[in-house]
């Protein structure tokens, strides 16, 4: 237990209240040097590069200043409210992109894709992903214009885009029409907002994923198979054709060039022996009877020893005398002279 | 304790009262705040719309003070019949600021009153001018319209789509929302709230009539799908056939030419031996025979010469003739 007997208080022996009760008078500066020191330290505010601060004396907003070292009023005369206006702020609507760097994860829920998912002029459905980029113009009517201003910022922004959408057909929005369908929202967006003076100024909408839903993109898929299988079969029967015309020509052309090789040999033929008879004929006019009757036995000489069995024929016979049989031995040749 | 002391004690005492009624007496205002001044529950003088140091009786006056800003409704999505009889799913966002604020104490008390208090009005105002709608006039704006090149972009396969999509609006989307921010409005001013604005945010078909929506437009796209395939044959067989036609052409084309060109020579061969030959008929047609026996006699030929052949006639007797 204790070692040493703890000296018993008996108020005016007590060291500690003799002391203060010395003081006494000087005792009262303590807290106003306190009140002073707050004092000190709450009458000045750095704003940052991206911010603007909006002083409020009592309540009411008596500057908005720009970036740098400003001194106010202490103890809560002044107050100040920082408010980005020079940064580029993002909504994002039927996404979220998670993590902290550029390229961050890409999150779409139940709750996200209510957000997009909407109706088009042609009553069907589709998905819309987008982005407003959008700045803070006036810091004093951000804040002092409506309670939620970046809820009433999507809100508004819902509704317009779904308005636009649903005056679009859903082809076009799904493809050529984006950038209109993403201006006319803007403007309309803009109007709006102003209409509640909110202090904001909409940069873009940026359409982001624009699909159809999930369970009819196969469907969308195969359209876009079918189309390149078009193309395939076109391409393919032209093919054919270019395979099979440049040989037909080929072979007409050929045709042709035998029918003419046929005219050549032919005409060339017929002038020959045109020719020959020519001669001849002048020779046999000079000696018609020899001439006749040497043409006769060269005729002969010719065909007789090529010929089969030879029969001369006596007067009033009836059977034929061979005369030559070239065809078979001559042992074998029936009868003789 | 000494005289001093006190007189510095009672002096501190006066300054802490002093200071007591002061700050019950001042009030601040914010920029987004208003307020009213209540003696004995009884509102005292206009409410205090301006940002500020402002004073009242000490003690027995106090303070309410009200946001001045706009508020957001945000309505729980609705599910309600079009005219057409389609079940869709409406969600409504609204804004409304505090018009009067006497008025709002006395009626609602404070937002959750007032929310309490719009959805009410504002659900059944919605439901009523849906009911009365048709499902194109809530989608579509007034100046919906539908060029012939969009309704080519749009590939409808139906008659019934294309007539959907050609059908004028009426009113549309937005003079929709315009009445029934007028009809709501009108319900206001009872409760001192100011409906600065009601927006439908969204319309989307209910669980079951989105499952045959998709169906539809997977049908349609299948339709879409079977065009394109049907077309790439027919456009295939097209230039099949074309190619057997060129073919066809191509050939008999080339046979005719070929016959020309063989009935021309023919012919020019013809005049060249009838030329020749005509010179002299009886003795053509005794050298042509002999050139024609021999070449047409062969081996297989059995030639029977009779006796008043001339080629016999020597072998028979070699005298002169008589």
């Amino acid at each position: 237990m204790p070692s040493r007997p703890y000296p018993p208080s008996e108020g005016a022996d007590n060291p500690l209240m003799e002391q203060l009760q010395r003081l006494g008078p000087v005792l009262w500066v303590i807290p106003l040097l306190v009140i002073a020191l707050f004092a000190a330290l709450t009458s000045y505010y750095t704003v940052q590069p991206e911010e603007e601060a909006v002083v409020k004396r009592f309540g009411r907003v008596i500057a908005i200043n720009p970036p740098g070292l400003h001194f106010k009023l202490p103890l809560g005369v002044d107050r100040v409210q920082f408010v980005p206006t020079a940064r580029v702020l993002k909504e994002e609507f039927g996404f979220r992109s998670g993590g902290g760097d550029a390229r961050g994860q890409y999150i779409k829920n139940r709750t996200h894709r209510d957000e997009s998912l909407m109706l088009t002029g042609d009553l069907k459905v589709i998905d819309v992903e987008w982005v407003v980029q959008f700045q803070i113009a006036d810091a004093d009517k951000f804040l002092h214009r409506a309670r939620q201003p970046i809820q009433t910022l999507r809100d508004i922004s819902e509704a317009v885009m779904r308005r636009v959408v649903g005056n679009s057909l859903g082809s076009d929005v799904l493809t050529e029409k984006r950038v209109q369908v993403a201006t006319a929202a803007r403007l309309e967006l803009q109007d709006i907002l102003n209409s509640f003076d909110l202090g904001i100024q909409i940069n873009t909408i940026e359409l982001q994923d624009v699909t159809p839903p999930d369970l009819v993109k196969p469907a969308f898929n195969e359209v876009n198979q079918a189309e390149q299988e078009r193309e395939r079969l076109i391409n393919e029967a032209e093919k054919r054709r270019n395979q099979v015309i440049p040989r037909a020509e080929g072979q007409a052309s050929q045709i042709i060039a035998e029918a003419e090789a046929y005219r050549a040999e032919r005409v060339n033929r017929s002038r020959g022996e045109a020719g020959r008879f020519s001669a001849i004929l002048t020779e046999y006019k000079r000696a018609p009877e020899i001439t006749r009757q040497r043409l006769y036995l060269e005729m002969i000489d010719n065909v007789l020893p090529k010929a089969g069995p030879v029969y001369i024929m006596e007067e009033g016979a009836n059977s034929p005398l061979p005369l030559l049989n070239l065809g078979q031995p001559l042992g074998g040749s029936t009868g003789g002279k | 304790m000494n005289r001093f002391s006190a007189a510095i004690g009672g002096f501190v005492i006066l300054l802490g009262i002093g200071a007591f009624v002061l700050f019950s007496a001042a009030y601040t205002l914010d920029e987004s705040e208003q307020a009213i001044v209540i003696q004995f529950g009884a509102p005292v003088g206009d409410p205090v719309t301006t940002p500020g140091l402002h004073f009242k009786t000490p003690f027995i006056q106090e303070v309410r003070r009200f946001d001045k800003r706009l508020y957001s409704w945000d309505g729980d999505p609705n599910q309600i019949p079009t005219r057409g009889e389609q079940f869709i799913s409406v969600d409504t966002t609204a804004r409304w600021r505090i018009a009067d604020p006497l008025l709002f104490m006395q009626r609602v008390r404070d937002e959750r009153g007032a929310t309490l208090r719009l959805n009410d009005i504002l659900d059944s105002v919605v439901r009523d001018q849906i009911s009365a709608t048709d499902l194109l006039e809530i989608v579509r704006s007034k100046d919906w319209r539908v060029s012939e090149e969009d309704l080519a972009r749009a590939q409808a396969v139906s008659e019934t789509d294309e007539e959907i999509l050609r059908q004028r609006v009426a009113s549309g989307r937005e003079e929709l929302t315009k009445l029934i921010l007028e009809k709501a409005r009108a319900q206001m001013p009872t409760l001192g709230i100011e409906l600065v604005d009601i927006r439908i945010k969204r319309v989307d078909y209910v669980e079951s009539v989105q499952q045959r929506v998709f169906e539809r437009m997977i049908a349609e796209r299948q339709r879409i799908a079977e065009q394109f395939r049907s077309e790439g044959q027919g456009r295939a067989a097209q230039i099949d056939g074309q190619t057997q036609q060129l073919l066809a052409q191509i050939r008999s084309e080339a046979q005719r030419r070929a016959e020309l060109i063989r009935g021309e020579a023919d012919a020019e061969a013809t005049r060249v031996y009838n030329e020749a030959f005509g010179a002299d008929p009886e003795f053509f047609s005794f050298f042509r025979s002999l050139e024609s026996y021999s070449r047409s006699i062969g081996s297989k030929t059995t030639i029977f010469l009779g006796p008043d052949s001339d080629y016999v006639r020597y072998l028979r007797k070699s005298g002169l003739p008589e």
